[in-house]
């Protein structure tokens, strides 16, 4: 290796480490306390049907992450996450209820079954770009799911498969709070990983394919191989996701798995931010409890407006593509975009203007 | 004098048009060498085929002895071989010093398991490289600027981040497309220095520059394309002195 100046810069370098750190100031370490014990303790102040609640809020926020790293960090966007969280859930699902494996064994394998179907169908990315691409993962919806349907002898079909929460010795993570705190472990560690992966050598690799393909390659990178490994990554963590929705729910059927799921990761990513960590876990709260807050609000009304129930009833998708829209015109940057900008603004205070 | 590349009977057609016309030079081992001729000559379609960007449907280029004429782009990276675009190509949304620490990406292991968890090793190779960075940082005057998003600069700024991106590289070879367009004298002169002192490091220059005062000033060898046809390879002196060249830049101050 050549050194341009000669120069020894060693006594820099503990300034480099800090500099380096994730968390890098003390308000980040304070926040990050704040955000655990949050976490921790929220069982014991919450209602049960909260804490389930937010359980499918954060494994909604797993998925979310991993297609941020396909399509936010990459560039890559994919329609097909409702099916990749399909082959998450059917692998768990045959593989502890027909095969007999335990969770423990099952879950890591669901994500990594998820993770080379995943980058088999991230081959095509090599000659297809953008809506094209989109296609060509719309086409793993439609196929995944048609196998899943029809490979009755596997996947029991239309009819579905029934699952068992997962049990550590004696103990069965039956309650929603036991279960909630299994999918809080693997949030973090989810975030954790895609948090240090965006700052790593990989993470720069992806930003540089998404952003400039021909000066990537002339940085040594071989788009192919990020590409699918993109591909594999991102499906990992969305047939986790699936593995841990299939566990909550105790049952796995192709209906779960439609192409609506997929419009409504995309949505989440797109409203929470394409290409953060912490707008992908924004999104997927947000997209996972809009129908709650609307239905509550929907029931509201119509106790008062018996005559528009009817109407009512589609004032939900009315409003969930509504946001969206209003999303992609007005914040493009998405809720972490307004997040940032609202912590600038009370940093500056009182001298914002 | 050993040759680090050689460039033999390259031709690259667009549709009608000969970008290039059975083109033969060599470059050596340690020196600037320039690529001059007015605009659409060829240089910057030369400059493609040498990274990869672009494949000649005749001819071969081979780098140390080595047939590199129909080797992927990035392997010709690994190689050693770094390159500064003409219109800049840097990764604008990100700071310079991730667009510095992606010109380090080929000298760099840690995959998505090691990177994605940032213990030891990872941390460690991110430390060194961040150490390789600083020296380029300094090298370019690019301290202020730093953590600054790339497209928040000014364009003197962001052409000497795309030099500042090859040479983060630590190549052997660097290509550098016109990395004083738009700079004023005493940039430009600065980036001379620059270019000189890459020189002493041992680096070996391919330069494309339309100012002939600073080619002649700074090449050992240049050879001068006109229409996608090599006119004149050599020295300064046997350049300046070739009528074909004086012909093709007539009316201009070739010394
Ligand atoms: N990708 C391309 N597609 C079609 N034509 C091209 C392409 N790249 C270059 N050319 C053509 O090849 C010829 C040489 O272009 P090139 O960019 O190599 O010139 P140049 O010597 O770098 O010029 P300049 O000094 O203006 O940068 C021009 O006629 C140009 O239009
Ligand atoms: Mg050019």
């Amino acid at each position: 290796m050549k050194s341009i100046l000669g120069k020894n810069l060693g006594n820099y370098r503990t300034s480099y480490r800090a500099d380096m750190a994730l968390l890098n100031s003390r308000n980040k370490k304070i926040g990050m306390v704040i955000l655990l014990l949050v976490i921790f303790l929220l069982p014991m102040f919450a209602s049960n049907y909260f804490i389930g609640l937010m359980t499918l809020c954060i494994i909604s926020s797993i998925g979310a992450i991993g297609l941020n790293i396909l399509t936010g960090f990459t560039g890559q966007i994919s329609i097909g996450v409702g099916a990749f969280l399909g082959v998450g859930g059917y692998a768990s699902a045959i593989l502890t209820t027909s095969m007999g494996y335990s969770f423990w064994i099952a879950l890591p394998l669901a994500g990594i079954i998820t993770a080379i179907i995943g980058g088999l169908f991230g081959i095509p990315s090599l000659r297809l770009k953008g809506l094209y691409l989109a296609i060509a993962t719309l086409a793993a919806q439609f196929v995944i799911l048609f196998i899943i349907r029809r490979w009755v002898s596997l996947t029991n079909g239309t009819s579905g498969m029934v699952l068992q929460r997962p049990t550590i010795g004696d103990f069965a993570l039956s309650s929603n709070t036991s279960y909630y705190y299994l999918s809080a472990i693997a949030f973090l560690l989810s975030a954790f990983y895609a948090i240090n992966l965006v700052r790593s050598r990989t993470g720069r690799a992806f930003f540089a394919v998404r952003d400039r393909d021909m000066a990537a390659q002339i940085m040594g990178i071989n788009l192919f191989k990020y590409k699918v490994m993109a591909f594999a990554i991102s499906s990992f963590f969305i047939g986790i996701a699936g593995s841990l929705l299939a566990h909550y729910t105790m049952i796995v059927s192709p209906e779960f798995y439609e192409i609506n799921v997929s419009i409504q990761y995309l949505a989440m990513i797109l409203i929470g931010g394409l290409g953060s960590v912490f707008g992908s876990i924004l999104g997927a709260f947000f997209i996972t409890l809009l129908p709650v807050v609307l239905n509550i609000i929907v029931g509201s009304l119509s106790g008062i407006l018996t005559d528009l129930s009817h109407i009512l009833s589609a004032f939900e998708e009315f409003v969930f593509g509504a946001v969206i829209i209003l999303f992609l015109i007005f914040e493009p940057g998405g809720l972490a975009h307004m997040w940032s900008n609202t912590v600038n603004y009370f940093k500056k205070w009182p001298f914002s203007y | 004098m050993v040759k680090i590349l050689q460039i033999e009977g390259i031709s690259l057609q667009f549709g009608g048009v000969k970008a290039l016309n059975d083109v033969s030079f060599h470059i050596e081992e340690g020196e600037i060498f320039s690529l001059i001729g007015p605009n659409g000559a060829g240089k910057t379609s030369m400059l493609n085929c040498i990274s990869g960007l672009y494949h000649p449907s005749q001819g071969s280029i081979k780098y140390k002895d080595e047939e590199i004429t129909k080797m992927k782009a990035y392997s010709r990276t690994n190689l050693g071989i770094a390159r500064a675009f003409q219109n800049i190509a840097l990764f604008e949304h990100m700071s310079v010093l991730d667009n510095l620490m992606l010109g380090r990406h080929t000298l760099m292991k840690s995959g998505p398991f090691s990177g994605g968890f940032y213990f030891g090793k990872a941390e460690k190779e991110e430390v060194d490289n961040r150490e390789h960075v600083e020296q380029v940082i300094e090298f370019l005057d690019l301290q202020e600027i730093r953590h600054t998003p790339v497209e928040r600069l000014a364009y003197g700024q962001q052409k000497r981040v795309e030099v500042g991106r090859a040479l983060a590289l630590s190549p052997e070879l660097i290509l550098l497309d016109e990395p004083m367009a738009g700079m004023n004298k005493v940039e430009k002169e600065r980036m001379a220095q620059l270019i000189l002192k890459m020189k002493d490091n041992g680096i070996t220059v391919v330069l494309i520059e339309h100012d002939l005062g600073v080619v002649m000033r700074l090449s050992d060898h240049i050879a001068v394309l006109d229409f996608g046809k090599q006119i004149g390879f050599g020295t300064p002196n046997e350049v300046q002195e070739n009528p074909e060249v004086i012909k093709a830049y007539i009316g201009e101050n070739v010394s």
